[in-house]
This record gives structure tokens, sequence and C-alpha cells, in this order.
């Protein structure tokens, strides 16, 4: 069963506050998913070669993506966003003279 | 007329085009049957102001000498599906009040057709579960028996067709999410090819196993809204062009099925009923053969790796900064955790922390290098029987719809509802699961779905084998 502290530490990585007392529950059901899928880790190493990269469908390989092109175009002053701008600035959260207001980063080092 | 909402979309665009009926008409009929029946289903989490005014247009277009299948047509879509200037929630609460800037793909084809959409349905939040229970706005019931789940994640817009309460509608499928629901409500699903429909403008889940797909009371139906939605498109590179009928296999009517993964695990009236189509399948001069899937057993543990790990990927933009939910804590990192922590359900926590467990360095090799390799085989392994015979064919699911509240204690339980539907989102192959009967449970008929698997573009193989069980 993974520890209390794998549990905190992942949610620290995920950035998700997790509530103390859902912890216990969140060790089970990992746990029991993590049992469950490592039934692919008894696959051998090397019975993986078979499959030629390239000639596997796309979702599965990414090998057979190509790159898509396209031209350039010159969006008038003012329209950089395809005339979305006031539906993206409507849902800022907090705004601020037509800005997005967001917490300041950079701190003085102490 | 009181019962225009109950015609299959072929028979209702008949009538529009022979002017028997006008889109208003087929629209209100709808809009009566929700208000009828949605507060008791919750397959809507938003019935649309403007659902006539729409029908209006569509009839204003058809006097103008326009004509397509679906000119007219009322639709549900499900609730990660964006529609340009409306609400869309992902039924999350952190996209609560969330407005679309742009309309998806598929959207602007099927405005484009003339369709009319009737609402936004109810699901499991950002499509992370097999039973609409996982929606922050509360289940959708499954119409045939409002005890049981609709199955999910696109649950909201099975039961808003199995319940007339639309002609068809959209939803996606990252893991059986639209087949699921669809065997579960007793109404036909279609999990296209990958790249087969535009994935620009779905709330992502799993990228490289996403497909939007249509649910629909006939098959004809779902070919039809699938012949509208598909298409190449700039806006996702991973789209592509399938030809009409690619149908290699146009004389083989050969159908595999894979016998050891049935051999345990399933309802035996379901396999009763299984047996049966396939029964009816033969008489309309289809060959069924055994196949052998070695490993398909396994592709339920390889989902379960690859889709959280996509998932962690996907759900980190969602940050409370842009657009959202947006909590303050005591730093930024508490902003943000305290966002997702309050924005995201249970569920959906529990993927992103377990896709973020199976990407972390010491344990990537062992989970997400392994998987990657399994689907691989797997979709090699797919391939191969593919070319000997035209479907593979399994039941849907193991059992019709589960009682609400059944599986909601144990995620793995839930996950194990996906055993037969997961397989065609990681090798990519277009998948249909069409009605096959009902079974009763606690003295009421419930139905359950058959599922076919074609090769990659290969749709009208389904079609096709589809139409013959209806």
């Amino acid at each position: 069963m993974i520890s209390r502290e794998e549990v905190l530490q992942l949610a620290e990585l995920a950035r998700l506050k997790v509530a103390d007392a859902e912890v216990a529950g969140l060790q089970k059901d990992i746990s029991n998913i993590l049992e469950y899928v490592g039934q692919i880790s008894a696959l051998a190493p090397k019975g993986n070669t078979s499959a030629k990269a390239e000639e596997l469908p796309l979702c599965v390989s990414p090998l057979a993506a190509r790159n898509v092109m396209r031209e350039d175009v010159t969006r008038a002053d003012g329209d950089t966003m395809g005339g979305k701008e006031e539906a993206l600035r409507a849902a800022f959260p907090k705004k601020e003279n037509n800005y997005n207001v967001v917490r300041k980063i950079i701190q003085k080092d102490e | 007329m009181s019962d225009l909402n109950t015609l299959s979309i072929t028979e209702a665009s008949k009538k529009l085009a022979a002017g028997e009926i006008t889109a208003v008409d087929l629209a209100r009929a709808c809009l009566e049957e929700i208000k009828k029946r949605n507060m008791d289903l919750n397959a809507y989490l938003e019935v649309f102001e403007d659902v006539e005014k729409q029908a209006e247009a569509a009839d204003v277009r058809r006097a103008a000498g326009e004509s397509h299948p679906l000119l007219g047509i009322p639709l549900a879509i499900k609730d990660n599906i964006l529609i340009e200037g409306r609400k869309v929630s992902a039924a999350s609460k952190i996209l609560e009040n969330y407005v679309a800037s742009y309309d998806a793909t598929v959207i602007k084809k099927l405005k484009d057709a003339g369709a009319v959409f009737l609402g936004r349905t109810n699901m499991d939040e950002f499509a992370h579960g097999s039973s609409t229970e996982n929606s922050a706005y509360g289940p959708t019931k499954n119409p045939h028996d409002e005890s049981r789940v609709p199955g999910g994640s696109s649950g909201g817009s099975a039961a808003a067709v199995a319940a007339n309460m639309a002609l068809g509608a959209l939803g996606t499928d990252t893991g059986g999410s639209v087949r699921e629901p669809a065997s579960f409500c007793g109404v036909v699903g279609l999990k296209p090819t990958y790249g087969a429909v535009s994935r620009s403008g779905l709330i992502a889940m799993g990228s490289s196993l996403d497909q939007a797909g249509p649910l629909a009371r006939t098959v004809e139906d779902a070919e039809l809204i699938f012949n509208a939605i598909r298409g190449k498109d700039p806006l996702d590179s991973t789209s592509i062009e399938i030809e009409n009928s690619k149908s290699q296999n146009t004389n083989n009517k050969r159908i595999g099925v894979p016998r050891k993964l049935l051999a345990q695990g399933i309802d035996a009236d379901v396999l009763q009923n299984f047996e049966k189509s396939l029964d009816i399948l033969r008489a309309k001069g289809y060959e069924v053969v055994d196949i052998e899937l070695p490993q398909a057993s396994l592709a339920l543990a390889v989902y379960y790796v690859i889709m959280p790990a996509e998932v962690s990927a996907n759900l980190a933009r969602f940050d409370g900064v842009r657009y959202g939910l947006s909590l303050k804590g005591e730093s930024l990192f508490d902003d943000y955790a305290k966002t997702r922590g309050h924005g995201f359900g249970a569920e959906v926590r529990r993927r992103i922390m377990l896709g973020t467990y199976v990407l972390s360095s010491g344990y990537y090799d062992a989970y997400f290098g392994k998987a990657t390799a399994a689907r691989a085989e797997l979709a090699r392994e797919v391939a191969g029987v593919l070319e000997n015979v035209s479907l593979i064919a399994t039941p849907t699911t193991t059992s019709p719809a589960t009682k609400l509240g059944e599986k909601t204690s144990d995620p793995l339980a839930m996950y194990l509802l996906d055993i037969f539907t997961v397989t065609a989102n990681l090798t990519g192959n277009p998948a249909l699961s069409v009605p096959m009967g009902t079974v009763s449970r606690d003295n009421t008929d419930l139905p359950v779905g058959i599922q076919f698997t074609a090769a990659h573009g290969d749709e009208s193989a389904l079609f096709s084998a589809g139409k013959e069980l209806q």
C-alpha cells in the first residue's frame, strides 16, 4: 500500500489540496488501482519489439505523424486574437482595466 | 403530431423535406418531453432558451432552398463540447460559469448542416466515469429504470435520446463513454476511428484516446450524424480524411468472437442475447468464427495507466489563473492547490494523482513505458485479426445498467464496466454498440448492447452489421 507521505507528495506534485480525512481513502484506492494495473509489469521487456512503430496507428505511435504547416497570416492591429479578446477577457477571474490580475510571482530573496 | 419527438432522424428528415412538419414542431415536441421528464432524469444540465429560434432559422433555411438530412433536427450536446457563447462546464465546479469562446469543429459542422441544439447534457465530471454519478450536478437516471445509472460518461446524452427528449445526441468516447451508456440505455452509439472526427473544441481528457461520436435511436441515424461531423480539420493535426467506404472487406462478412475473453464475468442472460444476435447475423449471411486476442485481457490495465497519465497532463491547465474557479490561498502554490482541490471532484483528483504517479521518474518505465509497449502490441494484434475477419463482436458490457450507488464506493469496480470498450480507444479502431434485446432485473426489462469493432476507417462495416440487427 502506498504511504500517507506518498499521497501527500502526489497531491503536491499535482497541485491539489487534499483534506486530511481523504488521505486514508486515497491510499487504499490508489493502491488497489496500482495493484490491478500492475499486471502489465509482468510483460517481458523484449516482448515489445515486434511492432514496427511507424506502421502503428497515429494514436499509438507518433512516428506516423507529420507536421501540419500553414501560411502566416497578418492580423490587423488590435485583432491579435481573431476577435476573441472580449470573450477571453470576460473569463478572467479578476480584471482591472482590461488586464487579468494575477499574483506577483517575483519576490525579494529572503 | 404530439409524438414527433419519438421519430427517428431519418423519418423526421423525410417529413421535414416533404413539408409535413416544421423544425419548430419537432423542437417543441422535444421541449415538451424535456419539461415532463428532465426533472426526474437530470439528463440536461441546461436547456437552451433559444431552441425555437434556432428551429425557426432552420425552417427559413429550408424555405430558401437548403436541404441537409440534419437541417432542423433537434440534438442534445454533451457538456464537454464547445458551442460559442454558451456555457460549457464538463459537469465540473471548476468550469461552472465558463462560456465557450469558439465553436468545436463538430459543432461548426452541425451548424452548417442546420441542426438545432436543445441543450447541454450531464456527464461524469471531465468524462471521468462510467455511470454519470461523478457529475458535480447530480447523477442522471436511466429512463428504463430510474433506480439505475444510464452509464457514462455520456449518460445525459444517452438518456436524452432513450427518453425521446432529443432525436439524437453527441457524446465523447475515451474508453467507452459513448458505447457503454448506449448499451445501458438501449440506443446506438459510435466511437469513430481515431482521427475521423476532429477533436478541436472538445474539453480534452486523454488526447490519444478521445473521439466525439453520435448517440441515436437507429444505426441509420448514427451514420447520418457521423457523416456530418467527420473529416480532416486543420485545427486537429491528428484528424484524417476517411473515404466513404474504404472496406477492402466488402465481400468478407466474417465476424470474429474472442471466446476466451467471454468465458467469465458476463451475466448468463447477456451472453444468451449475444448468441441470439450472432444467430441473426448468421441467418443474414455472416460467418461467425472464433478468434484469439491474448493481449486484450490486459487492455483495461493498459488503459488505466495511459488514460490517467494523459488526464494529469491535460487537466494541468485548470489553474484558476485565466478562467474558471479561482480561489486565493497564502501563496501562489496555495492558489493552485486550493482552486484545484475544491474545483475538481473526488474521481478527477484521484485520476490526476494516479497519472502523476505513473509518470513520476521512479515509476515511469514500470507503468507508462510498459503500457505504451503493450498498447502497440494490442494494436498490432487487433489489426492482424481484422485482416481475416471484417468485424470483432463482444457484448458491449458484462451486465445491464447497475443500480445507482452500486459501484461508487469502489473505483476499481466502476472501471471494470469498461472492460470490453477500452480496447478500441487504445488501438484507434472504430466501434459501434447496437441494442441486442433486453434482460430482466427486478421485474424490469433492461436493454443491453452488442459491440462491433472494425478496421481503421471501416465504419461502413459496422453500420452494415448494425442494421441487420434492427
